[in-house]
């Protein structure tokens, strides 16, 4: 092909690539480096690009509540995994098995449910949990956010399933396989890659909600979304405080997306497409 | 009360009847915002420990106090979800007198408290205090909660640069107050300090310069001007069937205030919320600071700036055309939540939380000049801080004050959010002074009539 | 058979729990006058509908969401296209397409404070530094309209990388030969990705349209940590709307009635591009 139309495709691609590189990057550097920053410097104007980094920030996340928080995020997202998991894979199997009306209208159902707005919702989930006995527990919060993650794990689990050859389950069936048989030692296995990213974006999902987690907990449960609403509402803007809980809370973002991208990617790719 | 909170209600009750045997000591859980700042001499500078004055308190008394500590917003909702729900986790709730006392004492959501103030009267006794910060919460006759911090209206500003520009002293009345205003401005453009802003207010959507914004509207008006003849309960309101006068004699004040917002506020002060201003003063950023002075002695206490911190001055709220200074004023307020298991402790704690020696500890540890006790304003520690001129003016202030410079109908939270809301449409110029206040009175009117007022 | 019913079972209870009750809830929720401001609660049928599609704010707030979201989602396919065609056909940059990508993983709270800090007019990197010094002396975030570009921005920035990796997963899967035949037949780069690229691309984007809208249409706590719905009514979306009147105007009735509005028209929207676009996915691609 003509030599300068790659070039000149080969240039367009380098600067789009570059401004959208700075665009999304510089945020999170500078959160980082807000983070290594004194109070004072961080709010100086014009920047001070050259200051001693200082780790009090993250000294107080260590010493104070704030790791609380962290447990708490890390245990409400792991169980709603679980859950999701649990109960997502076999609904999923069951519904991608079947065909016609029935299915349609309870796929749809299940892919609506994500839709009613969460502002009004809250006031009946506090009700809810209230009257269970479960106001300011991990678990309220956990089941609160399968309300959104569950459908999410079926609506990508099943049409991944769909797009799997029913000859293997045919095959395990002649076996003397059960459904639940199949599904474990046939399915599954092969389904690995897939069912991890959903499990990624399911907890990503969890770790990051903020709405459902801020009004169902108050002292015991709170999540780190919550905590940081709340640093900055308090009497010392303290941005490097806020910076730092911020980079903290991007830290399994960074695990997982170091070690898991490349499923995320064919998962949601495979979901998407099928 | 209503069905739904009555059907939980039930479930909430066999629940905490199954629930554990009872604890030897009784516990009182509070709800409240500002941690290592509010009650710092009690739960310590994290808001997480417990001093020993505090542990005195409650091995006298047999109470374990139970702190939670959120940020204001997040607190406000907590509230109104527990209140609601009566739920009861909570025995004492944070208010504030701009809203949540009233709303929720004419819901029925908390307890009245004059019987009690009897009952722990070493604690607290309510003779000793600014009677002001009591009428602030006294909503119908009764009272529904106790004061912490509170606040009167007061301006902080420059010395230095008002001597810089010619003026010796802070006027008196608003109109004055403009055109030094002016005055400052030229200057300051005329010396390139694009930096530093005039005034800094505040003008953030939702509630947050309602309390202030109220306080203009009343000094123009020389009356609450919310509804015809500016009457402040809802009782008045319905024998005169006093419609809301948000496009006449409430225009005045309002339009002021936007006014000096847009032309010598800084560019975001349509964002800008008490925090904002705080900072903007205490980065030697802005020249005056009002009507909530209390921000500006909040700056004082943080600020890294010595200009800011060498030639500061307080200086009375001026009247306005009304002959009434421009109000601010406000309590921390906290009161005792209805679904409450153990009233008489949690009255107990709010007592102690709220009296003299809490107060004394406040004074201690923040060392600002607002104190709800006399005797602290005129006490040792406020007075080695701060020359006497400046607390009789800080006195002064509570007297000139009417608490209730605003309406105390059950609907203020509502009227709060959306003054407030269409004071930032004007400034940020979303919307004119005339558009906004015909919104805000065409809702008010529909609001108003729904509730029942003009039957 | 009946073993699906077992399986399904399970998700349809746990639905039913933390789905089915609020939703019911809330329908009820929406035909009282329920004012935590007035003691009497009682029925009033469709009068929370008829005074919510009658108030100003309602239309305001819905022009404000469609702004958001048509713009964001416009930025956002040109971006994510863009980076999806530039990392299509390459094993290189793997390092830049994961840092591309983290934006999607951070929680939408912190999103949003960067940002607010960021474009602040006063202690802001590029509110306060950046834009005076290339001569742009406005406070975005202050200003009604570059208070909704702003939060368009940190929306961009923050959901884009959802767009581009479902479009990167799509068009690596389109089937090499494809190209090759058409290049047999004589097709430039631009027909190529007219009369290939685009048709194969539809299912994917519409699928990422779909969850794209209602997580748009959903958006709450991005917006509410930036600008509060401000300057004014600025950047009031929908949610932000509802949200003031249930908790700040204490009218739960009322926003009640928002929400079933709202979950319509994410409804009839998602069952449209259900319908139309979705039934025969599968078979088509």
């Amino acid at each position: 092909m003509d030599p300068t139309y790659n070039r000149g495709i080969a240039i367009l691609r380098a600067t789009f690539l570059t401004i959208v590189g700075i665009f999304t990057i510089f945020p999170l550097v500078w959160l980082i480096i807000g983070s290594l920053k004194t109070r004072h410097d961080a709010l100086a104007l014009p920047p001070r690009l050259i200051f001693t980094p200082v780790f009090d920030a993250y000294h107080k996340i260590l010493a104070g509540g704030i790791l609380n928080a962290f447990a708490n995020s890390l245990t409400i997202g792991l169980t709603n995994v679980a859950l999701a998991l649990v109960i997502g894979v076999p609904a999923a199997y069951a519904l991608s098995r079947m065909r016609g009306a029935v299915q349609e209208n309870l796929s749809f159902w299940v892919l609506s449910i994500r839709m009613a707005p969460l502002f009004s919702v809250i006031l009946p989930l506090y009700v809810l949990f209230k009257s269970l006995g479960l106001l300011d527990t991990r678990f309220a919060v956990a089941l609160a956010h399968l309300s959104l993650t569950l459908p999410l794990t079926v609506w990508l689990l099943m049409t991944y399933f769909r797009g799997l050859p029913t000859e293997l389950d045919d095959a395990a069936m002649i076996d003397g396989a059960s459904p639940l048989q199949t599904l474990l030692y046939v399915i599954v296995p092969i389904s690995r890659p897939m069912i991890a990213s959903v499990a990624v974006v399911v907890f990503i999902f969890s770790w990051n909600e903020f709405l459902l987690a801020f009004f169902l907990t108050s002292r015991d449960a709170q999540t780190v979304p919550v905590v940081v609403a709340g640093l900055a509402g308090t009497m010392s803007f303290d941005w490097p405080l806020i910076a730092a809980v911020s980079v903290c809370s991007m830290l399994p973002a960074f695990l997982f997306v170091g070690v898991a991208q490349r499923h995320i990617v064919a998962g949601l790719a495979s979901g998407a497409i099928k | 009360m209503t069905a739904a909170p009555r059907i939980s209600l039930a479930l909430a009750a066999i629940i905490a009847t199954a629930s554990g045997p009872a604890l030897a000591d009784t516990e009182v859980n509070i709800l409240a915002f500002a941690p290592g700042f509010a009650w710092a001499d009690m739960f310590g500078p994290s808001g997480t420990e417990k001093t020993d004055k505090l542990r005195a308190f409650e091995e006298a008394e047999g109470i374990v106090v139970n702190m939670e500590f959120a940020d204001e917003e997040t607190a406000r909702q907590k509230v109104l979800l527990d209140l609601v729900n009566e739920t009861g986790t909570y025995d004492l709730v944070m208010l504030g007198s701009d809203g949540a006392v009233q709303t929720f004492s004419y819901a029925g959501y908390l307890e009245p408290l004059d019987d009690y103030l009897d009952t722990a009267k070493d604690y607290f006794d309510a003779d000793q205090v600014y009677p002001q910060f009591l009428e602030a919460n006294t909503v119908n006759g009764k009272l529904w909660a106790l004061p912490y911090y509170s606040f009167g209206a007061g301006v902080i500003y420059r010395k230095d640069l008002f001597e810089k520009y010619g003026i010796d002293e802070f006027p008196g009345t608003v109109a004055e107050l403009e055109d030094v205003l002016r005055t400052i401005k030229a200057g300051l453009e005329a010396d390139g300090m694009d930096d530093v802003h005039t005034l800094t207010m505040r003008g953030a959507p939702g509630e947050e310069p309602s309390l202030d914004l109220a306080g203009f509207v009343y000094a123009d008006a020389g009356f609450p001007a919310w509804f015809e003849g500016g009457p402040t309960t809802p009782e008045d309101i319905k024998a005169n069937k006093a419609k809301p006068i948000f496009t006449s004699e409430f225009r005045g004040g309002f339009e002021r205030f936007v006014e000096w917002s847009k032309e010598f506020g800084p560019p975001g002060i349509a964002t800008h919320t008490w925090v904002d201003m705080m900072n903007l003063y205490g980065q030697g950023q802005a020249v005056v600071l009002m009507p909530s002075a209390i921000n500006g002695f909040a700056a004082l206490g943080g600020t890294q700036d010595e200009n800011v911190r060498d030639h500061t001055g307080f200086a009375p709220s001026p009247v306005g055309a009304s002959g009434k200074p421009v109000q601010s004023f406000w309590t921390f307020s906290v009161g005792v939540s209805a679904q409450s298991a153990n009233k008489e402790a949690a009255y107990k704690t709010l007592a102690f939380l709220t009296g003299e020696q809490a107060m004394q500890g406040f004074a201690e540890s923040i060392g600002w000049p607002y104190s709800t006790f006399p005797s602290i304003t005129r006490g040792e520690v406020l007075t080695a801080k701060w020359p006497t001129e400046l607390l009789d003016q800080v006195e002064a202030s509570y007297e000139q004050a009417n608490p209730h410079y605003f309406p105390y109908i059950p609907e203020l939270s509502a009227f709060m959010e959306r003054i407030g809301t269409a004071a930032s449409e004007a400034i940020s110029g979303e919307k004119s002074v005339e558009e906004a206040l015909n919104d805000l009175q065409n809702w008010a009117e529909e609001r108003m009539e729904r509730a029942g007022y003009y039957e | 058979m009946l073993w699906r019913l077992w399986f399904i079972a399970p998700m349809v209870v746990a639905l039913a729990t933390v789905v089915l009750f609020p939703t019911v809830f809330l329908f009820w929720m929406s035909t009282q006058h329920w004012l935590v401001t007035d003691p009497d609660q009682f029925y009033v049928g469709a009068e929370n509908f008829t005074r919510l599609l009658s108030a100003k704010d309602f239309w305001q707030s819905l022009r404000v969401t469609v702004a958001y979201l048509v713009l964001g989602t416009a930025i956002m396919l040109v971006i994510g296209l863009g980076l999806a065609l530039s990392f299509a056909n390459t094993k290189s940059g793997t390092l830049l397409r994961v840092m591309i990508v983290m934006p999607l993983i951070i929680p939408p709270v912190v999103a949003g404070f960067t940002w607010r800090f960021l474009l602040n007019g006063e202690i802001g990197f590029i509110g306060a530094f950046l834009l005076p010094a290339v001569g742009f002396e406005a406070n975005l975030l202050a200003d009604p309209k570059g208070a909704l570009f702003s939060v368009v921005i940190a929306d961009v920035w923050s959901r884009t990388p959802f767009m581009f990796l479902i479009l990167l997963a799509a068009l690596q899967g389109i089937p090499r030969d494809l190209y090759e035949a058409a290049r047999v037949d004589g097709a430039g780069p631009v027909a190529q990705f007219m009369r290939i690229t685009l048709p194969m691309l539809r299912g994917p984007l519409v699928v990422a349209l779909l969850f794209r809208i209602i997580d748009a249409i959903n958006t709450f706590e991005l917006i509410y940590v930036m600008t509060k719905g401000g300057p004014g009514r600025a950047t009031q979306v929908l949610s932000i709307f509802g949200w003031r009147t249930a908790f700040q105007e204490l009218d739960f009735g009322q926003a009640a009635s928002l929400g079933i509005v709202m979950l319509a028209i994410t409804l009839v929207g998602a069952l449209i591009m259900f319908r139309r676009f979705l039934r025969p996915a599968g078979q088509d691609v």
